[in-house]
């Protein structure tokens, strides 16, 4: 797990101080971690199985939870929880039986206070999760308009 | 006396052809049309009448246009789920190697074909 996303760059001992922070979830398959607007106030690393994250489209006047990205071993979910004003938006559910392990930001917050180095080292991993995330759906927007607008000139 | 008799009545006789004549030439195409496609009319309603399907009891319910043409609800989100997961891959491989081409590359999403 010291692999995982969050925690590249920091030597062996480091990482597992940081996941000795977090406290082990199980879920089964279609378990739900989080969901759209709840408060968030964990991140969550990824330390086995796959999760789905969804947001709520309407389908013939019908509200279904629609797949946006999946998230497998490795990976980091709830970045929310770091990032005002603290509300997951988007649901996470377990597309298998999962594992991960949810880290407080208050428990962080602290442990970076007091280790400064760490906590720059998993910033700089976290802005690179989100600056990653931001370019994908950045190209996915843009294939979506240039459709659009190929549609407008046919 | 004959001969003048005669000569009037073949006179009378050409004027007759020539007036026939000139009301042929000069008669409009839907006049022309008009009497056969009356006929034609009686002809398909004959047809229609013995083409037409046996009806036991009551008419089959007319669906909305919608309804029709819907697809099921679980095929769609399949279709919008297979969408999203090429149009992920699709940008990640833009990402690998930014270029104006992979970002405009082609689907063979369904849902957008």
């Amino acid at each position: 797990m010291v692999n995982a996303d969050l925690l590249k760059g920091l030597a062996k001992d480091e990482a597992a101080a940081v996941l000795g922070l977090g406290k082990r979830m199980v879920l089964n398959t279609g378990a739900e971690l989080f969901r759209l607007g709840d408060a968030a106030d964990s991140i969550y690393l990824v330390t086995r199985g796959r999760l789905r994250l969804t947001l709520p489209m309407q389908v013939y006047s019908r509200q279904e939870d629609v797949l946006v990205e999946e998230r497998a071993t490795g990976q980091t979910v709830g970045w929310s929880a770091l990032i005002p004003p603290y509300r997951y938006t988007l649901t996470a559910t377990a597309a298998l039986d999962t594992e991960a392990i949810g880290l407080r930001r208050d428990a962080l917050k602290d442990y970076f206070a007091a280790h400064p180095g760490t906590g720059y080292v998993v910033s700089l991993n976290l802005s690179t999760v989100i600056g990653q995330r931001l370019q994908l759906f950045q190209a996915m927007w843009l294939r979506e308009v240039q459709r659009m607008v190929e549609m407008r000139c046919a | 006396m004959e001969m003048l008799l005669m000569g009037a009545c073949l006179s009378v006789f050409g004027l007759a052809v020539a007036c026939l004549a000139f009301g042929a030439a000069t008669r409009t195409p839907e006049q022309t049309a008009a009497a056969p496609a009356a006929l034609k009319k009686e002809v398909v309603k004959e047809a229609v009448k013995v083409a037409a399907p046996a009806r036991f009891f009551v008419d089959p319910p007319a669906l909305p246009m919608a309804a029709r043409t819907r697809v099921p609800i679980e095929a769609l989100l399949l279709q919008i789920e297979n969408h999203i997961r090429l149009e992920h891959a699709a940008a990640e491989c833009f990402l690998e190697s930014p270029d104006a081409s992979l970002l405009h590359s082609r689907t063979i999403s369904p849902l957008v074909n």
